[in-house]
């Protein structure tokens, strides 16, 4: 038998594999935003390739955010000021999820990353009276704005173009105390506050259906 | 000689130290003379010009005691070495003494939670302190755990204690451990649990009978303070 | 093309026949033989190349890792499981078992071909099909399965736990195939050497390799069966829904755990039984002397076959079992290290009064005993039930099973490819190059793995894609210990580089040699090298055992098998 015949199909072989392997590996000079993405694709696993999210997942929308909003979020993870609650199993797993961004520069790549993504819309998953949600949500737009786009300023994230559900499990959240109750959570505090004046689950429904209705703005800055 | 690597803050530290000491000396002693053996005949043996092997078929008796005798020694060694794992074995595992307090572990992902019994020492009572990614435990106590796992399989790890057990879901496994030293010291998850395996350390703090009561009081306190919004 | 002229005299045929049939649809034992090895030697680059990927990120967490780029917790899961399960399944087996298995048996039993030639085609064919599998798992969308080689559920049977809804079904499906095709190829290796052996080949004179093969055969046969079975229905629940091991609906996680290790420590024996085997070949053939009490190692080595199907919840002390149940467990787990102690000191036995050559593959074969003592004498501490509380799942598991698994998967592939390369392809291996392969492997190799011995003796986890979060297993003497295990893994990689070029060198350049180039007796060096398609150009008769050398009153040092007087 021929070695040559066994040699070269082998050696390509080998190329090939070694090519599969690294495929997907990123530039050695990694910049920001490069980092970012690959820190990402661990974010990828629930929040998808895409930032889309995953409500059977419990992960939000998170394409478009902006990259303070992100940043400050992955700090609260990381600092144990949100997912702090027994029984809050998303916060649960988002926080060794932050910790995992080590440095402030890895979590503002990944904010950066984060913000690159395209906003996708969500279909409405909750139902609503959206004509007195407009009511309610009079004192929210003190912070994130009267069409829900946010205030940097007052540190309110965009609201509109966030998945409902999303919105609803969060208020359910800053309620009981499973977010925004750290002692060091000083927006959460003041989130707390305005969540409280959301009597009952109906009020919930309300806004969520109100925030709906309101257009997002294209990437955020 | 674990203790060279890593404190010893457990009783059943002690004990598995001592099998660990006992088996590394046997198996150690046995392992030099085999090396010793094999490169000895090596370097003896070697291709000298003029010199042949000889014919050994090994098949005699009288020859096949070379192997036999080395062969009962390592059956001797082996019973002193099961003797001392089962007897260790017995006082780690199998027999849990009674508790002075029990504290339920929760695994899932990727989050430990502990529930401690709070000042009444008595789980399921109003005053249990409940706590993410923290484990307080008095000092020269003996604790009973509940584990237990919400999700998939996790591994409740605690070095300094040498206590490894498997929090399987479905079902609730007992355990215990009586710390002997004071101090902050590493839990981690043992057995691959999915993406944030790595990434869920807990901390345990054993604390002075004094250190632990306050750290209670603290709890309390704000346990109670936020009672009424958290339900 | 370097057909030698015999060989087209006898497979005037075959020499016909197109290179796509010769070579890809062959059923030549020894073309699928050549064609399991090279597969092997190619999944072992892969295997290769995501140990350094995750060594690199373990010694230098969050660096970009060259070649590669930055690791996540998510890829390095991946990259420790398909690892582990690409040098196990698509490399050990492949290799020792098949690769060897297919080579030698034909011709060491002194017949033209497997029993059962296109059943072995579809061995290999099957075992393609599942290595192809397991590549594409790593590249479908939400990567490949990180649930680590064991694939514990619920974490390994739903998506919503482990993240991987394609590579999870994908990895099982490959692992599932690989098994059907070793199934197939272990029947045809007891069936040939039950029936297809030369005249005068009686059981006693059969070559211990191939008494090591079919026994691993028979253990790996007997013991795959429950694992397939609790494979189908792991993936049944990851694709249908079913919920076997789900405890909320009255299935059980555990039950995946017996029938795992009911497998999976037999396939330790499975493995490192051919290993032996052709370490025994090669420090006969090298000290010049007969193996030591054949019969006694060939009892220990069925002994430690069926001791093996007794010893698998050893991997499960902490894993929730009765607590009671571990003590039996570790007295059959110590007992195991009777006979295969036994079976080492038999092989030291041989070489007293040897006339002991140092050449390439008796290096290799002396490396293997040394190393493999050092992996036997840790599993001690891993065996005894309440050391393993601690021990289980740390790095001196990791280190223990490489002292077992790199001399099985690595050492002793080295030793039987330097030794039966002549064999293979008619022509010598370098030596020089061969010796300095060995040692910038045997010496780097200790320096990652007695390292981690420390590192897991220290209380680190494997698994654990970073140490930063964990404050007191991570002190800079941990680090650096981890660092020198990286360095040395990198240099040993180089070293390969050396004997990919002796090998593809050697295969056409290399030094012509004849029929017996070590004067070795086992039938396969009274074939031609490379023996044709046919192997013997006329069948051989057996006249005694396969370990005749130096018999006094006899002027040559050996007496092949084959030659009447």
């Amino acid at each position: 038998m021929s070695p040559l015949r066994f040699g070269v199909p082998t050696a390509a072989a080998c190329a090939v594999v070694l090519a599969v392997a690294g495929g997907d590996a990123t530039p050695a000079a990694a910049g920001d935003l490069s980092r970012g993405a690959a820190h990402y694709r661990l974010c990828a696993a629930c929040h998808g390739d895409q930032g889309a999210g995953d409500p059977s997942r419990g992960a939000p929308a998170i394409a478009g955010l902006p990259p303070w909003y992100v940043e400050a979020q992955l700090k609260k993870f990381r600092a144990g000021q949100r997912g702090y609650t027994p029984g809050d199993d998303t916060g649960l797993q988002m926080r060794p999820m932050a910790s995992a961004l080590r440095t402030d520069e890895d979590v503002a790549g990944v904010a950066a990353y984060v913000a690159s993504l395209p906003p996708t819309p969500h279909p409405a998953t909750v139902t609503g009276d959206a004509a007195r949600g407009q009511g309610l949500f009079a004192p929210c737009s003190a912070c994130h704005g009267p069409d829900g786009r946010g205030n940097e300023a007052l540190k309110g994230p965009q609201l509109a173009g966030q998945a409902d559900w999303y919105l609803l499990a969060q208020l359910g959240k800053f309620k009981s105390g499973a977010r925004g109750a750290h002692k060091d959570d000083a927006t959460g505090a003041q989130m707390r506050a305005m969540a409280s004046t959301l009597v009952d689950e109906q009020a919930m429904l309300d806004v969520v259906a109100y925030v709906r209705t309101l257009a997002p703005a294209g990437n955020a800055k | 000689m674990l203790e060279w690597l890593i404190p010893a803050a457990s009783t059943s530290a002690d004990e598995i130290d001592w099998l660990f000491t006992l088996i590394f000396w046997t198996v150690g002693f046995w392992f030099l003379v085999a090396q010793g053996i094999l490169f000895g005949f090596i370097v003896k043996f070697r291709r000298r010009p003029g010199v042949r092997s000889q014919y050994i078929a090994g098949e005699s008796k009288d020859e096949k005691r070379w192997i036999s005798w080395p062969h009962y020694v390592v059956i001797a060694c082996d019973v002193v070495l099961i003797a001392g794992a089962i007897a260790v074995w017995r006082d780690v595992k199998q027999v849990i003494p009674t508790p002075d307090e029990t504290i339920r572990v929760i695994a899932q992902q990727w989050a430990w939670t502990f529930v401690h019994p709070g000042p009444d020492r008595r789980l399921d009572t109003p005053d249990d302190v409940v706590t993410v990614n923290e484990l307080h435990v008095r000092n020269d106590t003996t604790y009973a755990f509940e584990l237990s796992s919400l999700d998939v399989v996790h591994s409740f790890s605690i070095p300094v204690f040498r206590l490894k057990q498997d929090a399987v879901p479905g079902r609730v496994i007992t355990g215990w451990f009586r710390p002997t030293k004071t101090g902050t010291f590493d839990i981690a998850c043992a057995e691959m649990c999915g993406l944030g395996h790595a990434l869920m350390p807990a901390v345990l703090h054993i604390e002075s009978p004094e250190a632990h009561a306050a750290w209670l009081g603290d709890r309390t306190t704000v346990a109670a303070a936020t009672s009424g919004s958290r339900s | 093309m370097s057909m030698p002229a015999t060989a087209h005299e006898v497979t005037a045929v075959h020499a016909l026949e197109s290179v796509w049939s010769r070579y890809v649809f062959s059923t030549d034992h020894k073309v699928i033989g050549l064609q399991y090895l090279f597969t092997g030697m190619a999944m072992a680059l892969l295997g290769g190349f995501m140990a350094y990927v995750f060594r690199m990120q373990l010694a230098f967490p969050d660096q970009v890792v060259p070649l590669y780029g930055l690791v996540t917790a998510r890829e390095y899961n991946a990259l420790v499981t398909n690892h582990g399960s690409i040098m196990i399944f698509w490399v050990a087996m492949p290799v020792l078992i098949a690769g060897f298995g297919n080579f030698l048996i034909p011709l060491m039993i002194g017949c033209d071909d497997m029993v059962f030639p296109r059943l072995n085609r579809l061995s290999y064919q099957i075992f393609f099909v599942s290595a192809v599998i397991i590549l594409i798992s790593l590249v479908v969308p939400g990567g490949g399965f990180g649930g680590a080689w064991t694939a514990y559920p619920p974490l390994s049977a739903s998506a919503q736990y482990n993240h991987t809804p394609w590579g999870a079904p994908l990895w099982l499906l490959a692992v599932a195939l690989e098994f059907v095709a070793f199934l197939l190829g272990g029947i045809n290796f007891t069936v040939t050497v039950m029936n297809a052996r030369a005249p005068g080949m009686t059981a006693m004179r059969i070559p211990i390799v191939v008494w090591m093969i079919v026994i691993a055969s028979l253990v790996f046969m007997a013991s795959v069966g429950p694992l397939v079975a609790g494979a189908v229905m792991l993936l049944l629940d990851q694709t249908v829904g079913t919920r076997f091991y789900d405890p909320t609906a009255g299935g059980d996680p555990l039950l995946w755990q017996h029938l795992f290790w009911f497998f999976g420590h037999p396939e330790v024996y499975v493995v490192l039984l051919p290993a032996t085997g052709i370490v025994a070949e090669i420090i006969t053939v090298f000290a010049r002397k007969k193996l030591f009490a054949y019969k006694t190692i060939l009892g220990t080595s069925i002994a430690t076959g069926i001791i093996s199907f007794f010893v698998w919840a050893h991997h499960q002390f902490v894993a929730g079992i009765d607590p009671r149940m571990a003590h039996l467990f570790t007295i059959t787990t110590l007992l195991i290290s009777i006979p295969i102690a036994e079976m080492l000191f038999a092989f030291i036995a041989t070489l007293y009064g040897g006339s002991i050559e140092l050449a390439t593959p008796m290096l290799w074969a002396l490396a293997f005993i040394a190393e493999f003592l050092i992996g036997g004498v840790t599993g001690i501490f891993l065996g005894a039930n309440a050391t393993d509380i601690y021990l289980h799942d740390t790095y001196f598991v990791v280190a223990h099973f490489h002292y077992t698994f790199f001399p099985i998967g690595i050492i002793a592939t080295f030793a039987a490819v330097t030794y039966w390369f002549p064999k293979m392809f008619g022509r010598r291996m370098n030596e020089t190059l061969g010796k300095l392969h060995f040692w910038g492997t045997i010496i780097p190799f200790n320096l990652i793995f007695i390292p981690l011995f420390l590192t897991g003796a220290a209380g680190q986890h494997r698994r654990i894609y970073s140490y930063e979060n964990f404050p007191q297993l991570s002190t800079p003497w941990l680090n650096q210990l981890a660092v020198l295990a990286t360095l040395a893994l990198i240099v040993m990689f180089v070293f390969q580089a050396v004997f990919l070029v002796n090998f593809f060198w050697s295969m056409r350049r290399g030094e012509k040699v004849g029929a017996n180039p070590w004067n070795a007796n086992t039938l396969e060096w009274s074939a031609p090298s490379p023996p044709p398609h046919g192997n013997f150009a006329a069948m051989p008769t057996v006249y005694r055992g396969p370990y005749e050398y130096g018999v006094p009153d006899r002027e040559l040092d050996y007496w092949p098998q084959h030659v009447a007087s």
